[in-house]
């Protein structure tokens, strides 16, 4: 049997991590023990393999049994009652496991190597798991302990800053709020630049689904469903080589999730317990009453034909208008959260579980947003056979997140009412209610206390599995799986916030949207003549997708106690109503083949049929192929001892892109276009049944090395993405009676550099490990059709042209060159384009590109750009015996901010409160200021050009993450009857250091596209913790 | 273990079959694919009733940016469109100057006009009267187009294809007009002449078709044409003056026997009154002072109008009835009274005048003074008052039909609006009385040219 094992192709699997993955199955199906029980004792040493040092409270557990003992302080251990044919399994958190077959041996002596010396570690690729050292294609993986440490409540915060060459941004710092993640790059001009999430082997929704987003324009985090304490690990798959197995979802990358799986042995209770508090991370500074007042006089002076000053300003007796409020004060608050995290894994040969369960309660620090979120997970295998498994998968999560409507300029938004909502304007009336609405500034607080905003969640994604090996090393797989989320919204604005007398309003929505599909797959593994691994895969998938959206919005509700849209007086909105589908049928197949773990090379092929594309164009074909190179084996690198390792790799293939709409091929008549009582319908999607793939064709060269017995090792690849056939939303003459129509054009082009180090800086007693990455990706796009173009390029959105030859995020606008001091600097006369007026002393200056005088459109120019030069985060862990402290720093260097909110909060718009910077302004001829003069509905509208006064450099570097935690000896730890004690305290967003003079540099008011904006989002918080965990 | 594999093999082979290309066949749940549509006659009906539905949007608050803003009797506190209109500072980027929602109008009613023959096997009466009103929608559509920046593009079948031509020039004014006529032709002939209850104030009937035709001929100096088709009007028992009692009904409830077409609201649809004319004092446009001074003494509408009370009238209560609280929190469920039979009354006497016949056009004219309280003008006292008939006419115009969204068009068409608005922001040139094309309608289209005015 030992024999068997040790030349079967599943060799490889049986060291390290094996222990929790899926394929710890096919281990134990050769590893039956079939001797009988035999008075022995075994004693013996465990050491580190690398440094000799003993290893503390080493599991020891005789397999097949839940009997085990741990090792002492000097890394001796003493097990009795066993019989020659028993197997030991030594493991240890952070280190491989070992089994040893005890034989006649009394002293048993045991070296263990930590993990990232292991040539044997695996991680998950897609259909299958793969030796770490002979990838070829450009994967990262993270690991449950760094997961575990961060102390964050979802699955890709873990990652900002930890994977080179993924970049995550936050759209909101709301509890559960929304992600961008980026993995190289924008390859697509639409909004499909989401990777593809894969759970357990389910695909599940990534998009965000919440559609009561108030004035935001995003929604919350759909990955805040799954509770990171679950996850084994993470891995992030880049390459067209490693992601074109999923073919036309995997142009952006595919992040695969492993959750934690039970293995045989007594069942281990884990409970984790942390709570802390969170506080804002800097607040603004704003102008007080007395200032604010002489502001608004001054621009009432500078106007034109100077009127009278509205009351409110004068008259600081009412007492509507006689505060002196310092809103973020009232506002913001220190914010308490707790998690519960409770555990139980194990099982025997046949039968391993995973239960779990976790709940989470997070105040945010904006009065009144709270989340609450309960997961429950069971992962259960049964082996019904030597040959058969089975096995599922399954969680369900409840979220109940109250939200605030943050973002946004409307005057809906809180932060931006925060900011600009006069300082004079008092909390209270006298009666003791909120003093609302006022000219256009709506009482932030009540804002926070009184509108209604909630998202109610429930979430199962499950998978069910069986596995049948039909021959030796050949095996069937099909896995059905299911992602369904059902969604609840509510959101009510009630009249005391309204200047109508009696206006409120009402919105409910409830969402179904469920994902399922079928996965079955063929795999072989063969290894002939010991030298020739061979391996291949064959499969084919469909997936289903189902929208369901129903929901009201209503007005003049009866009361503004009874929020539910029966109060409603009239119901005004009922085209909410919708069910979307689309469905995927796809192939695959998969061939790698490697000599001696020397010569490697992996081919993939998929093809997918998506329901999106007209019929002639339904199929795309997706083959990569990658190769790798191990020349540290080669004879003339032998006597090269400083390097272990050294592995060259190269990959090409292609992945598709089919974000568009279900039916946008088709064209679409909608209904809802209603004639008052008459039912309607118009064309609401201009078809193009030519519409296909959008295509990326990526290369990739990697160079993996290990040095100094392991203890460095790094990372290198360099890449190529080129994206064509990119679906856009081409805008068309609104003759046609439609504003754009989806069609294949143009192509972008996306190529970076990214490097990772892990150096063991120190080994022994006192151990130092650092672990550095940096990325840097340069996106061009490289073909715009030119009958697109106008003055040669599209306008995306307000602030962002897209335009060949620039990257996505550039910024365009009128550049701002300081405020005429006098009337008489203005020497050439320079005028305001649309309305001939001439800038006057106390105007901005603006680069007159064209040099012509007049300042319009034509002199605008390229004012900023949202993508960094590079990003990264390095962390250094230290510990000694049990004690350990991590510090971890992240950062992005040369990206703009666009800070709409600093243009919201330097303007006299009507009479909104402004920042301090405004006590620099320009007041009187000579004045040499960067300050322009404010007025009062400016006609010259300055401040609302598009310009550089805005963008600023949003650069950072932030010490994330602290985490000290001490592990209590095992000795003591025994005696409490415990298996594992651990304490642990833990900041986030301790610090950031930059020069962004908005709330958090870490900022982007809109999912997709238009990047770098900063319209005011749900502010980011600096949070502490402690932690406890427990195991039994 | 046989039984396993037996098994397994089945469920291969399930799967293998169950998974045709056929899963990849999704048609649209919630609405229908762009070919799926026009099946039945449900469906023809629905799809005149988008036309309307985009008829809302385009009139909305445009009827009075587009025929009061430029004009004299407003007068605008606003930055933005009301104040770019009243000082006569149009630019390519105001909201006014697009046309997007007239050519989502058109677009729609070329859908219909393309598929709904398709949709009955034999020609009927329902399937022809819904042609002649998505034609009489189009012909609306592109009349206000001409109206407001002269030569246009003239788009007459959908597009339903990314190979049809999307950069199309503009076309004359008159061969515009020409396929409006032939549109409200058809429609005159083809149109219902009345609907079961309120239907015949708000969808397109004979008479409705009758009265645009009126205003078209109007346009193009064509009046004995517009006698002809203003008699239709007239002749047409489904329209009455209403008393002077009832007068503001005709705005603040709508579906009166005066009225001949308006377009529909209702509280979720809503119209842009509120915020064009009383919206807590904060409102688009209020009445002007020349406007205010213009009323002979007696008038009976001048404060069903606006605010007489109020030194500075802040509002303009015409359409929400006397003494209407502006903060009040009622939404816009207004109809928007386009076309009504005051209107054709006064454009018949008006053509009659040119046509030499002044006794018709004085006892056209005079049916409106008497109704309004006002005396009976012969020849010599309009002349005395108003310099000319013409003018008196004109000047009755502009208090019946005040706000409604006529008098700039009024202007244009009589050749009087430099004369009335030179002295009031300068405006000089016969060109300018168009509006500048959207600077997106130029981005998008290379082969579209700024009117000449405002290059």
């Amino acid at each position: 049997m030992k024999k068997l094992i040790e030349n079967s192709p599943f060799n490889f699997y049986k060291a390290t991590f094996v222990k929790k993955s899926i394929f710890f199955f096919f281990l134990l199906l050769f590893s039956i023990t079939t001797g009988f029980s035999q008075n022995q004792s075994v004693s013996g040493k465990i050491t580190d393999g690398v440094t000799g040092e003993p290893l503390i409270g080493v599991s020891i557990i005789l397999k097949g049994s839940i009997r085990g003992v741990s090792s002492d302080l000097d890394g001796k251990y003493n097990f009795d009652n066993i019989s020659t044919n028993d197997i030991l399994v030594f493991s240890y958190v952070g280190y491989g496991e070992k089994e040893v077959k005890i034989g006649n041996e009394n002293i048993v002596n045991i070296t263990l190597n930590a993990l990232t010396d292991q040539l044997d570690e695996v991680i998950i690729v897609g259909y299958g798991v793969k030796k770490k050292i002979n990838v070829t294609g450009s994967v990262i993986s993270v690991k449950s302990e760094d997961i575990d440490k961060s102390s964050l409540q979802d699955p890709i915060s873990v990652l900002q800053g930890r994977a080179a060459g993924v970049q995550v941004i936050s759209n909101s710092g709301a509890p559960g709020g929304g992600m961008s993640i980026k993995i190289r790059g924008n390859s697509s001009l639409n909004s499909g630049n989401s990777p593809l999430y894969v759970v357990d082997g389910v695909p599940i929704e990534s998009n965000m689904l919440s559609s009561l987003n108030g004035t935001e324009n995003f929604g919350l985090n759909p990955l805040s469903d799954i509770n990171p304490g679950d996850i084994e690990s993470i891995e992030i798959l880049k390459d067209a080589a490693s992601t074109a197995i999923y073919g036309s979802r995997a142009a952006n990358g595919v992040i695969l999730i492993t959750t934690k799986r039970g293995s045989s042995g007594k069942a281990q209770v884990d409970v984790s317990i942390n709570t802390g508090v969170s506080e804002i991370s800097r607040t603004l500074s704003v102008l007080n009453a007395t200032q604010y007042r002489q502001v608004i006089l001054d621009a009432y002076n500078n106007m034109d034909n100077p009127t009278t000053p509205n009351g409110i300003i004068l008259d600081s007796l009412n007492p509507r208008n006689n505060g002196d409020v310092d809103w973020q004060k009232e506002l913001l608050r220190v914010a308490p959260q707790y998690k519960v995290n409770l555990a139980v894994r194990g099982g025997s040969d046949d039968i391993k579980y995973a239960w779990s369960t976790s709940f989470l309660n997070q105040d945010g620090v904006i009065l009144n947003s709270n989340y609450k979120r309960v997961t429950s997970r069971l992962n259960v295998d049964y082996k019904v056979s030597e040959k058969l498994t089975f096995g599922q998968s399954f969680s369900y999560t409840y979220g109940l997140n109250n939200r605030i409507n943050a973002g946004g300029t409307n005057n809906l938004s809180v932060i931006r009412e925060l900011l600009v909502r006069p300082p004079i304007f008092a909390m209270y009336l006298p009666d003791g209610s909120y003093n609302g609405y006022q000219f256009g500034r709506r009482n932030p607080v009540g804002l926070a206390e009184l509108a209604t905003h909630t998202n109610q969640n429930n979430r199962i994604i499950g998978s069910q599995y069986f596995e049948y090996e039909i021959l030796e090393g050949f095996k069937l797989r099909s896995n059905l799986n299911l992602d369904n989320i059902s969604m609840k919204e509510d959101e009510f604005i009630p009249s005391t916030l309204d200047y109508r007398a009696g206006y409120n309003s009402g919105s409910v929505r409830a969402i179904n949207n469920l994902t399922w599909g079928n996965e079955t797959y063929l795999s072989y593994n063969k290894t002939i003549k010991e030298d020739h691994n061979l391996s291949a895969l064959a499969g084919m998938s469909f997936q289903k997708w189902k929208y369901e959206r129903v929901g009201l919005d209503g007005m003049f509700f009866a009361s503004d106690n009874v929020t539910t849209l029966n109060g409603a007086g009239t119901i005004s909105n009922q085209e909410v109503n919708i069910v979307t589908e689309h469905s995927m049928l796809s192939y695959f197949g998969r061939l790698s083949y490697d000599y001696k773990g020397k010569y490697l090379f992996e081919a993939n092929l998929r093809t997918d049929g998506s329901s999106r594309f007209g019929k002639d164009n339904r199929f795309g074909y997706f083959p990569s192929a990658s190769v790798g190179w191990r020349f540290s084996d080669e004879s003339f690198f032998e006597n090269l001892d400083i390097v272990n390792d050294a592995k060259l790799r190269f990959s090409i293939g292609q992945t598709g892109n089919e974000a568009i709409g279900n039916y946008t091929s088709q064209g679409e008549f909608a209904l809802g276009a209603n004639y008052i009582d008459n039912s309607g319908a118009a064309p609401s999607v201009m078809p193009n049944s030519g519409l296909t793939w959008e295509t990326t064709t990526q290369y990739n060269a990697g160079l993996d090395i290990a040095l100094l017995q392991n203890r460095i090792t790094l990372n290198a690849d360099i890449y190529l993405k080129k994206t064509e056939d990119l679906l856009y939303n081409v805008p068309v003459p609104r003759t046609t009676g439609f504003a754009y129509v989806t069609q294949n054009i143009g192509s972008i082009e996306n190529k970076g550099i990214e490097l990772s180090i892990t150096s063991r800086n120190l080994v022994g007693d006192f151990k130092w490990d650092t672990n550095f990455n940096i990325s840097s990706n340069k996106n061009e796009i490289t073909d715009l059709p030119d009958d697109l173009l106008t003055n040669g390029f599209i306008q995306n959105g307000n602030y962002h042209i897209l335009k060949e030859g620039l990257p996505i995020g550039t910024f365009y606008g009128y550049k701002f060159n300081g405020v005429y001091s006098r009337d008489e600097d203005n020497v050439n006369g320079v005028t305001n384009g649309a309305l001939g007026q001439i800038y006057k002393g106390g105007d901005p200056i603006w680069d007159d590109v064209n040099g012509d005088d007049i300042i319009n459109e034509d002199d605008r120019q390229i004012i900023g750009d949202a993508t960094p030069d590079f990003f990264g985060g390095i962390t250094n862990n230290f510990s000694y015996k049990g004690l350990s402290l991590g510090i971890f720093f992240q950062f992005s260097y040369g990206n703009d901010i666009y800070s709409e909110i600093n243009h919201q909060r330097n303007s006299v718009v009507r009479y909104n409160n402004l920042s301090t910077d405004a006590l620099d302004r320009w007041r009187n001829q000579g004045d040499v200021t960067d300050f322009p003069k404010p007025v009062l509905d400016d006609p010259l509208r300055s401040d609302s050009r598009v310009q550089s006064r805005w963008v600023e450099d949003g650069s950072y570097i932030k010490l994330k993450n602290i985490n000290l935690s001490y592990n209590i000896p095992n000795n003591v730890v025994t005696k409490l009857g415990l298996r594992k004690l651990e304490v642990y305290a833990s900041a986030l967003n301790l610090i950031t250091w930059t020069k962004y003079t908005g709330f958090d540099p870490d900022v982007n008011s809109y999912s997709g596209l238009r990047e770098g904006i900063d319209e005011g989002s749900y502010p980011q918080s600096r949070t502490i913790m402690l932690g406890l965990n427990i195991g039994f | 273990m046989k039984n396993f594999k037996k098994i397994i093999t089945g469920l291969i082979v399930l799967l293998t079959l169950s998974c045709s290309d056929d899963i990849l066949d999704n048609d649209p749940v919630s609405s229908f694919s762009a070919q799926g549509f026009y099946q039945t006659s449900a469906d023809a009906q629905s799809g005149v009733y988008g036309i309307y539905d985009a008829l809302q949007s385009t009139f909305r608050t445009n009827f009075s940016h587009w025929g009061e803003g430029r004009a004299d009797a407003v007068n605008t506190n606003h930055s933005g469109d009301p104040l770019a209109l009243q000082q006569n500072t149009l630019s390519k980027s105001i909201t006014t100057a697009r046309w997007n929602n007239i050519y989502e109008t058109i677009s729609r009613a070329n859908y219909a006009i393309k598929y709904i023959p398709e949709v009955f096997e034999t020609e009927s009466e329902f399937s022809l009267q819904l042609i002649a009103q998505a034609r009489a929608l189009r012909a609306l559509s592109y009349f206000y187009a001409v109206k407001i920046w002269g030569d246009v593009p003239l788009v007459v079948e959908p597009y339903e294809s990314v190979d049809q031509e999307f950069f199309i020039d503009r076309v004359n004014k008159e061969e515009v007009l020409d396929q409006v006529i032939t549109d409200l032709i058809f429609a005159s002939e083809n149109c219902r002449e009345t609907f079961s209850s309120n239907d015949s104030r708000i969808l397109f009937t004979q008479g409705a078709a009758n009265a645009l035709l009126t205003h078209v001929y109007m346009w193009r100096k064509d009046y004995e044409n517009a006698v002809v088709s203003a008699e239709k009007v007239l002749d047409n028992n489904l329209y009455s003056l209403v008393s002077m009692n009832d007068w503001s009904k005709i705005f603040t409830s709508g579906y009166t026997n005066e009225s001949i077409f308006e377009i529909a609201y209702d509280d979720t649809q809503t119209s842009g009154l509120r915020t064009l004319y009383a919206v807590g004092s904060d409102s688009d446009y209020f009445p002007s002072v020349s406007f205010r001074n213009s009323f002979e003494d007696d008038d009976q509408r001048k404060d069903l109008i606006y605010d007489t009370t109020n030194a500075n009238p802040r509002k303009i209560w015409k359409f929400f009835g006397k003494d209407f609280n502006d903060e009040s929190a009622d939404p816009s469920a207004n109809n928007i009274v386009l076309l009504r039979l005051a209107d054709i009354i006064l454009l018949k006497a008006e053509a009659h005048n040119k046509l030499n016949e002044v006794d018709e056009a004085l006892s056209l004219l005079n049916l409106i003074r008497n109704r309004a309280g006002i005396g009976t003008l012969d020849e010599t006292e309009a002349i005395s008052m108003y310099g000319d008939v013409e003018s008196a006419i004109l000047h009755e115009r502009s208090i019946e039909l005040s706000f409604e969204g006529h008098r700039w068009f009024d202007l244009v068409r009589t050749g009087k609006a430099i004369e009335v608005m030179n002295p009031i922001n300068g405006l000089s040139d016969e060109a300018n009385f168009v509006w500048p094309l959207h600077e997106d309608a130029l981005n998008k289209n290379p082969k579209l040219e700024q009117n000449q005015f405002y290059n």
